[in-house]
């Protein structure tokens, strides 16, 4: 097998859905990655999709796809037991990766410090909707609390609705990136110096992180974006970059300037090739073309002739020939038509992974980026829930058969 | 740790990059180096100005000074700017030098673009066989959109995410914000991080191709599986999950105010009933279970919406928090610069003098490592740092370095 980038190290991974791809993200980099479940399993086994719609801890779809390549154990950090072998554990370990809620860790004596005590050179990684310490550091959250809170969900729907969420769990999984960020970054101090420390990862800031754009609106001109469908602004004007075509819709931002010149020119002459009428052709350079300096009524005008242009096509004439003509338009993918992409087929995205006791087989994402030196891959499904305790246990601890059965008796794993 | 009176210690102290980032991708893989400690020369050129310099989103900035745009600081912090005209044949000595000294090259060109000027990965890995060089894009170094331009939504519309965002009865929407070109840099940042303590291990260098489709695609995993198992294709469903009830965003008193709340599971709903006071209809058998409050979400809504609307947003996030339910403000960019008491605590924003802008909030790494904190500085100005890049860091001789201003190269 070819190498990977953190081949060698390992990850205790005390996560639930809040941090379950920052351990993933860790895994696909080689870190051998241990979950450790409480017995039962992670309680975010309980969230849908589920294979074949049972609702069971073993067939969440929607587990399994940010678990995979971890190994998995069950431990009840609760007891007095379970705390000692995981204290062993640590010793054994490079990183810790949780996301409960701040204080919790300590109060079983497995805080930071107590952990370092027993490995200096531990790296943990917490993540937690308002981060370890201040006023909402006890707050509960989610996703849709930590979109509300960023300033993000503000600017997201139709004005005329509430606000609407990110359909998939973009904060989630942005902040696990930002987690596993962080973990790597401590991870290259601690290999350079010995030394372990914390990091803190708070879902909150890592939306606001996004903001950047509205932020400076407000600090330098008291001005603030509010959520206005496809319309996006950046800069001066308010300008589409959604639109309905024939079947489906079409993300083509409309945008000034050298960036957008390439993709204006181009569709202007489609539009002209059309034969529809075409407001754009004024527009002589579209290098200098600067929303700033024409009206809003101008802007209005380009805007329904784009509106109409792109009705009168279809996604699949909107990806063939808006390529083969550079307009810089990318078509709104369903998830059945991602799977579909002739990009990412051509670049091996996919891996079918087996799941030998669900009897079937699923296709998933197979990288986030690709190196040249190794290859940082999704290899294996998900574990089922303690899967790995023997090894762990007996092999890697050292306990007995007896042991393992008292334990197991004693409801410690 | 530190000596007294200097500087704390940072977790990337010692790190060399040569940053020919820009747009936001570029800027903020490198940023995150940066504000960790890595020495990072970002190279720019008046003859290609980056877009986030040109783009006049505040009333204060001028069509024609690069230093007056707030956002690229954002973007920008904690880095060195030289001037380079990449398309000037005496730039590749100067090239070839930072490539020498520099750990790590950081690039989000369209594919292709940086080779054609010569300084292509091949070319670079000659001069330094163990360089770490990253590229960032929309589709990924190959295939057969390789060449293709994209920008944060691209990654977006052909990954699923924005399919999934919206309402049922209507079109997709996306948030003012972005979301692949602030996603992917996490990624990269991560890999090249990995790949600077791979290297410490085995003396190799590392090739870095990361595309924001693939990044975006991997999000919506769940559905993808979903659809392949069960033939579920999932599409937009406003606020609601399948696992909690409700789980909304409920106006309150005042103009566009309003909370986000989410019930997860039965002790969170005795919690919620407590928290609106109990009235009759929280008793009602059909609010009783996960599915029951499922199965009459719309009247559940309703009715929350109903007792929301007599309050102030933070009230209704203050009172059900201390009832024990996940829920919050639907922040104003006003109520996060301003009025968060979390964000100011934890000083998320810095604030920090820049030359031509004055003082102003910077954004803080959103992971914080405790011992090695992040330092940020303010962004370079427009060639700030090539004097000092190439006479101190190259160590060139001023005569060169005169030579090289005078025919145009540094500019």
């Amino acid at each position: 097998m070819a190498d990977t980038l953190l081949s060698g190290f390992r990850a205790l991974d005390l996560t639930d859905e809040k941090g379950s791809a920052c351990g993933k993200i860790m895994s696909s980099l080689g870190v051998e990655t241990i979950k450790v479940e409480k017995p039962g399993g992670d309680p975010a086994r309980a969230i849908p999709p589920f294979l074949h719609d049972e609702p069971d801890p073993e067939k969440s779809l929607h587990w399994s796809a940010f678990n995979t390549d971890k190994k998995s154990i069950t431990l009840n950090l609760e007891s007095n037991q379970g705390q000692e072998l995981f204290r062993r554990l640590v010793e054994k370990s490079d990183f810790v990766l949780e996301s409960f809620t701040p204080g919790y860790l300590d109060s079983l004596g497995l805080g930071y410090e107590a952990l370092a005590r027993v490995n200096p050179r531990i790296i943990v990684t917490s993540i937690t909707p308002f981060g370890q310490k201040g006023p909402y550091a006890q707050y509960k959250g989610s996703e849709l609390i930590a979109s509300a809170m960023s300033g993000v969900l503000v600017t997201n729907g139709d004005p005329d609705r509430p606000p609407v969420r990110e359909g998939p769990d973009s904060i989630y999984f942005r902040s696990d990136a930002a987690a596993a960020l962080g973990t790597v970054i401590a991870h290259y101090h601690r290999e350079m110096t010995g030394q372990g420390q914390q990091v803190d990862v708070s879902l909150q800031e890592v939306a606001v992180s996004r903001t950047s754009s509205n932020l400076v609106a407000w600090e330098f001109d008291k001005r603030l974006i509010k959520r206005n469908a496809t319309i996006r602004t950046v800069g001066a004007r308010a300008t589409q970059w959604l639109w309905q075509c024939k079947d489906g819709y079409v993300f083509w931002p409309y945008m000034g300037g050298k960036g957008g010149s390439r993709g204006n020119r181009a569709l202007s002459q489609w539009i002209d090739d059309d034969g529809l009428d075409n407001p754009l052709k004024k527009v002589t350079n579209w290098e200098e073309f600067d929303f700033a300096a024409i009206s809003r009524e101008e802007l209005d005008v380009h805007q329904e002739a784009i509106r109409n242009f792109f009705m009168n096509h279809t996604r699949k004439e909107i990806a063939e020939e808006g390529f083969r003509r550079k307009i810089n338009a990318a078509v709104v993918n369903s998830p059945a038509d991602v799977l579909e992409d002739p990009q990412l087929r051509a670049r091996s995205y996919w891996v079918d992974l087996e799941h030998p006791e669900l009897d079937t087989r699923l296709t998933y994402p197979r990288h986030f980026f690709l190196c040249n030196q190794t290859e940082n891959f999704v290899r294996q499904r998900a574990p089922l829930i303690g899967e790995d305790n023997l090894d762990i246990y007996a092999d890697e601890l050292g306990l007995s058969g007896a042991e393992i059965k008292a334990l197991k008796e004693a409801g410690v794993i | 740790m530190a000596e007294k009176g200097s500087m704390p210690e940072q977790a990337l102290a010692g790190v060399k990059v040569l940053d020919f980032g820009w747009a936001l991708v570029g800027s903020l893989t490198s940023k995150q180096l940066a504000d960790h400690g890595a020495q990072v020369v970002h190279v720019e050129s008046i003859t290609r100005i980056d877009l986030s310099r040109a783009n006049r989103m505040t009333s204060g900035s001028s069509a024609t000074n690069p230093d007056d745009k707030p956002w690229f600081t954002h973007l920008n912090t904690s880095k060195l700017g030289i001037c380079l005209n990449l398309k000037c044949a005496p730039s590749k000595s100067v090239i070839e030098r930072l490539v020498r000294w520099a750990d790590v090259v950081n690039a989000n060109m369209v594919p292709g673009a940086l080779g054609r000027l010569g300084f292509g990965y091949e070319q670079l890995s000659a001069i330094k066989p163990d360089i770490i060089m990253a590229e960032g894009s929309a589709y990924g170094q190959t295939g057969p959109m390789a060449h293709e331009w994209g920008v944060d939504g691209t990654g977006g519309a052909l990954s699923g995410y924005i399919d999934l965002t919206g309402w049922p009865d209507r079109g997709p929407v996306g948030p003012n914000v972005p979301y692949g070109d602030v996603v992917l840099p996490f990624f990269i940042a991560t890999a090249i991080v990995a790949a600077l303590d791979y290297k410490r291990r085995t003396g190799k260098g590392q090739y870095i191709d990361a595309s924001m489709l693939e990044v975006c695609a991997h999000q919506i995993t769940p559905a993808l599986l979903d659809y392949e198992a069960n033939g579920h294709l999932q599409t937009r469903n406003g606020n609601r999950i399948a696992y909690a009830a409700p789980h909304g965003v409920f106006p309150c008193r005042g103009d566009d105010r309003w909370c986000a709340i989410g019930v997860f599971n039965d002790e969170e709903w005795e919690a919620f009933c407590r928290a609106t006071g109990g009235p009759p209809w929280t008793k009602e058998p059909r609010f009783a279970t996960l599915n029951s409050r499922k199965e009459n979400e719309d009247a559940l809504e309703a009715l929350v919406a109903e007792w929301t609307g007599k309050h102030p947003a933070e009230e209704v996030m203050r009172i059900m928090q201390a009832a024990g339910v996940p829920a919050g403000v639907v922040q104003t960019m006003e109520d996060v610069a301003e009025n968060d008491p979390q964000l100011k605590e934890r000083e998320f924003l810095v604030p920090l003098k820049h030359p031509v802008m004055g003082v102003f909030g910077h954004p803080t790494p959103p992971y914080k490592l405790l011992k090695t904190k992040a330092q940020v500085k303010t962004s370079p100005c427009l060639g700030e740092h090539t004097e000092y890049v190439c006479t101190q860091l190259l160590g060139m001789s001023d005569e060169e370095f005169i030579e090289l201003w005078q025919q145009g190269v540094l500019r």
